[in-house]
């Protein structure tokens, strides 16, 4: 009976121990995403383009995966179904925008210049 | 004994101070305060936040480009002790600091210069369209001849004298 909130309406969110709030956690958060769908563009592929290693424990084995909204689907049919929904097309405009706000913004803000990453070292 | 900058307000982290959250791909977030922190698990912008140094800086209220800036930066590459070099920076850093104070104020006057020309000007148009609105000479002057002078009876000066 514990972790519930009684003033809560919705169900999924009257829930407050670790093992409802597990699914947040898991989540890329947006610049993890950014840096994937920056360094994809780099390579000069698409977000679907890539080839998803087979595993077992996902659904799906793993292969309808959405790098937007960092979730794995059962099938096409209803990856197909993701695209069109208004979340998927909300992260995508999100991910279009600015680049999220790092540490080094904060560093550069606050009056400090870039890093100083010293002399390249001899590749071997 | 390294001082670090706040994630959400860019401000500095003296070492005992701040929290500390390490994300489970390693990466770390400080924050100097638990306002900062609190306004990050609200996953609110700070861009977006007026009172941090991002905003600021985004919005041209705060210095960006300067000199002094690279003097202060974070090395990744230890430097090779050098006694006279050492000695040398120490001497240097309070006047680097006042110069760096000094751009601020120059770029936060320069800023507010156009204001201050705005409300001068508004200023100067008020006055001339409501310069009718005063008081005219000849009612001043009608006001003084209405003035009456009362005179001091001499009794209530001689009960006074009495009295005492």
């Amino acid at each position: 009976m514990g972790g519930k909130c009684p003033h809560r309406k919705v169900k999924k969110r009257r829930l407050s121990h670790k093992t409802a709030r597990r699914g947040k956690f898991l989540v890329k958060a947006d610049d993890a995403v950014y840096d994937e769908l920056v360094k994809l563009a780099d390579a000069g592929k698409d977000a679907d383009a890539t080839q998803l290693p087979v595993d077992e424990d996902l659904p799906g084995m793993g292969q309808f995966y959405c790098l937007h909204c960092d979730r794995y689907f059962a099938s096409e049919s209803v990856k197909e179904e993701h695209y069109r929904s208004k979340r998927h097309k909300k992260r995508i405009k999100q991910m279009s925008g600015p680049a999220p706000h790092t540490q080094l913004d904060a560093e550069l803000a606050a009056g400090m210049g870039m890093p100083d990453n010293g002399l390249k070292l001899m590749s071997m | 004994m390294r001082l670090e900058k706040c994630w959400f307000c860019s401000s500095t982290i003296y070492p005992g101070h701040g929290i500390q959250f390490v994300r489970n791909d390693a990466k770390i977030f400080r924050f100097c305060r638990s306002k900062c922190h609190k306004n990050f698990k609200m996953k609110r912008n700070p861009r977006k936040v007026k009172w941090t140094k991002a905003y600021r800086c985004l919005h041209g209220k705060d210095m960006t480009q300067d000199s002094t800036f690279e003097f202060e930066r974070k090395r990744n590459r230890p430097e090779r002790y050098d006694r006279n070099v050492t000695a040398q920076t120490l001497k240097a850093i309070p006047l680097i600091t006042k110069i760096r104070h000094e751009r601020h104020k120059k770029h936060i006057t320069e800023r507010q210069k156009q204001g201050k020309t705005k409300q001068r000007e508004r200023d100067a148009k008020e006055l001339e369209q409501d310069i009718q609105m005063l008081p005219k000479k000849d009612t001043m002057l009608s006001t003084q001849k209405t003035k009456v002078v009362v005179k001091v009876s001499q009794q209530q000066t001689e009960e006074n004298l009495m009295e005492e």
